[in-house]
């Protein structure tokens, strides 16, 4: 990825507008008693795209934002979205991302890495309070519906970040075809 | 060249989870307070803006969750009606306890909170916590509002949380079902008191922990704050507010565990508006 002043503008707009659209709406919806977390899917999406690098820096700064507006302890967050962005990158870097499924299926996979990453940080920070199985419930719902989210939003960033792209494949035009002699 | 940018990003990425864990040093040392009242005083209009921009599209996904929900709510409804026709049937005494026990729990309807000094200062939710583990809510009063840290929070159905933060237009609701949530409360009409903490996981199940195991507690009574004053401590949450309905009560968990298990009044899944009660007698 080509990191301008206008593409790093660009990836702030859409941390800030994930976040936002996070707590003001995918928090406060449920499907069958879980709210969706994008979070996790949008960090993977940026890592896939732009890199380890892009990848971490992004779910840092997710987190932090998070953290921050829900006055949560700071890093717990940032930490567990660091590490899911990365992965990412790593993916990209490593292996060529083919099939339509790839995207949506390291959503589900990173954001169940990162719910679960969420849970062990909590736990090793200490909570002084009984557990209900239901919490098992919330993550694999929660993977789930980033398998679904995480193709929409794959495509959202990769659109809004196209100038950037530099392995982005050209988009092919049906040309009609010359006819000499006429 | 690929050594380099190699290296740069392995620096990047330790500086990262240094970062990290060096905020969650500052978040337990409490030096991070002023920083994030910052921040979320900043985004707080965008916030607002969001919240109502996008309240037709979450009432919309809301209104297939509550469809599928219809018909087993249906079933609990019908065998309800069927055990209050029954304890209506069952004689005048039960129709004037249960008339007394509404009393008891009206948030404001005795004039309790107004003979205890309490304004209630309506605000509309703007966020919500994306993880199980925090229960925490965001509104749209703050500071300039008249709202203070740890000022109790009640809905229309019963109590819901207090607050955790305060900056001019916003502050940040702990909710009951946050895992650092814990509000004395007692059981009435017996008066068995316990603290009340969440069960994680399930925003529908509270634990009414430390209570006295030799007192019976039934399926169906009411839990309300203690609201206890002592020694010249005083309780956050003012008496007899009403925080939900034992729901589980087995003998063994009670003598055991000294323990039952409660629904919240308040839908705390699904708040929209709240209410926070300012001031009061609380020193």
């Amino acid at each position: 990825m080509i990191v301008t002043p206008k593409i790093l503008a660009r990836l702030a707009a859409i941390v800030v507008g994930g976040v936002l659209l996070q707590l003001s709406f995918f928090s406060r919806v449920e499907l069958f008693h879980v709210s969706p977390d994008v979070l996790p899917a949008l960090v993977v999406a940026l890592g896939l795209l732009g890199g380890t690098l892009t990848g971490a820096i992004a779910g840092f700064a997710v987190g932090f934002l998070v953290s921050s507006l829900l006055v949560e302890p700071l890093g717990a967050t940032s930490l567990v979205l660091l590490g899911a962005g990365y992965l990412a990158g790593l993916f990209r870097e490593r292996f060529d991302l083919h099939g339509s499924l790839a995207a949506p299926l390291l959503c589900m996979g990173l954001t169940l890495f990162a719910e679960l990453g969420f849970v062990a940080v909590q736990f090793l920070l200490g909570i002084d309070a009984p557990v209900s199985a239901l919490i098992a419930r919330d993550i694999v719902l929660k993977s789930v519906y980033a398998f679904f989210l995480g193709w929409p939003i794959y495509l959202g960033v990769r659109r809004v970040l196209r100038p950037a792209l530099v392995e982005e494949p050209r988009v092919r035009r049906s040309r009609r075809p010359t006819v000499l002699g006429t | 060249m690929y050594r380099k940018q190699v290296r740069r990003r392995r620096a990047v990425l330790a500086l990262l989870i240094i970062s990290s864990f060096a905020l969650l040093t500052f978040t337990y040392g409490q030096s991070s307070d002023g920083l994030q009242r910052t921040v979320s005083a900043a985004f707080s209009p965008l916030q607002t803006v969001a919240d109502r921009a996008l309240k037709p599209a979450r009432d919309l996904v809301n209104w297939f969750d509550e469809t599928f929900d219809a018909r087993g709510e249906n079933e609990r409804l019908t065998a309800e009606l069927e055990t209050a026709r029954e304890q209506a049937v069952a004689g005048k005494a039960a129709v004037q306890e249960n008339a007394q026990l509404r009393k008891l729990l009206r948030v404001d309807g005795t004039g309790v909170l107004a003979l205890a000094g309490y304004k209630q200062v309506t605000g509309r939710v703007i966020a919500r916590s994306p993880t199980v583990l925090y229960s925490s809510v965001t509104i749209d009063i703050g500071e300039d509002d008249g709202i203070r840290v740890d000022d109790p929070v009640i809905s229309g159905d019963g109590l819901v949380g207090r607050i955790a933060s305060v900056s001019g237009g916003s502050s940040q609701v702990t909710l009951l079902t946050d895992h650092a949530s814990a509000v004395s409360a007692k059981v009435v009409p017996q008066g068995v008191q316990g603290l009340i903490r969440p069960e994680l996981g399930d925003p529908e199940d509270l634990v009414l922990d430390f209570i006295d195991s030799s007192r019976k507690v039934g399926v169906g009574d009411a839990v309300v704050t203690l609201g206890q004053r002592a020694r010249g401590l005083a309780s956050l949450f003012p008496p007899n507010l009403p925080i939900g309905e034992v729901t589980k009560a087995p003998i063994d968990e009670q003598v055991a565990s000294q323990q039952v298990h409660l629904r919240p009044y308040a839908d705390i899944a699904n708040l929209d508006f709240v209410q926070v009660l300012t001031g009061g007698s609380r020193q």
